[in-house]
């Protein structure tokens, strides 16, 4: 496995919890502290911080270390590779599915 | 975490089915552009391995799946080990002549979420590790 291909592999684990999707949600509106991300959900603030964990080791989420509270806010790189994967496999596959019109119309 | 490619043909599912599944029609157009596919492995059913070496200037790259899925022609679905992504692929009869193709890959959590997708997923895997060691 390529390096590219494992810390994407780790950006989808974390994406495929949908209590994490929705942490990312509330962040994409702005930063939030573990407190106030707990606040929607039926969830202790430490469930809370093994999520956010998850998502700050898969480079979606990042702390700040200047403030006590360290709120946590949306690092839009981690989305972004993620966006590039998508992009290149819309891509391969328009390209492969117009090769093979191309070839059904010489059959 | 996922990605789905719509796109509508004219030709019958089974053709279609047929031209992604048959070594001879995958060489002519499984590509990428720029490149030429060298190698096409297909053993055609569940556990079964798919494997395509493409060749390019710069250099050559070898897809190895297994197929989780075989159901010609409604559906086709392989996992890639290396990378954990799972794509399926069904093919709909829309009448006059043509079929539209549903391309949807994904990452394994998601192909986890339910218990029967994951027993099927890991009985593949283990065919493929056994098919892998018997080359070896």
């Amino acid at each position: 496995m390529t390096a590219i291909a494992d810390e994407l592999s780790t950006t989808f684990a974390a994406l495929a919890d949908p209590t994490r999707r929705a942490i990312l949600a509330r962040l994409a509106a702005g930063e939030a502290t573990v407190g106030q991300l707990a606040e929607p959900f039926a969830l202790t603030q430490q469930a809370i911080s093994k999520h956010i964990k998850v998502l700050e080791r898969a480079g979606l989420v990042a702390r700040s270390r200047a403030a006590q509270a360290r709120p946590c806010r949306i690092e839009p790189a981690g989305l972004d590779e993620v966006a590039e994967w998508v992009t290149g496999q819309r891509q391969t596959w328009h390209e492969r599915y117009d090769r093979l019109d191309r070839y059904l119309g010489t059959l | 975490m996922e990605f789905t490619y719509r796109r509508t043909h004219r030709a019958s599912p089974g053709l279609l089915f047929d031209c992604l599944t048959q070594p001879e029609h995958l060489a002519r157009f499984w590509g990428p552009d720029g490149t030429t596919t060298s190698s096409i492995v297909v053993d055609l059913r569940a556990g079964g391995a798919f494997e395509t070496t493409m060749v390019s200037p710069g250099g050559q790259y070898t897809m190895r799946a297994v197929y989780l899925e075989v159901d010609r022609p409604a559906r086709l679905a392989w996992s890639e080990p290396d990378t954990g992504m799972v794509t399926t692929i069904t093919f709909t009869d829309l009448g006059d002549g043509l079929t539209e193709v549903v391309t949807h890959q994904a990452s394994v959590p998601d192909a986890f979420g339910s218990p029967e997708a994951r027993s099927g997923f890991e009985t593949s895997l283990r065919r493929f590790d056994e098919y892998v060691a018997q080359m070896t």
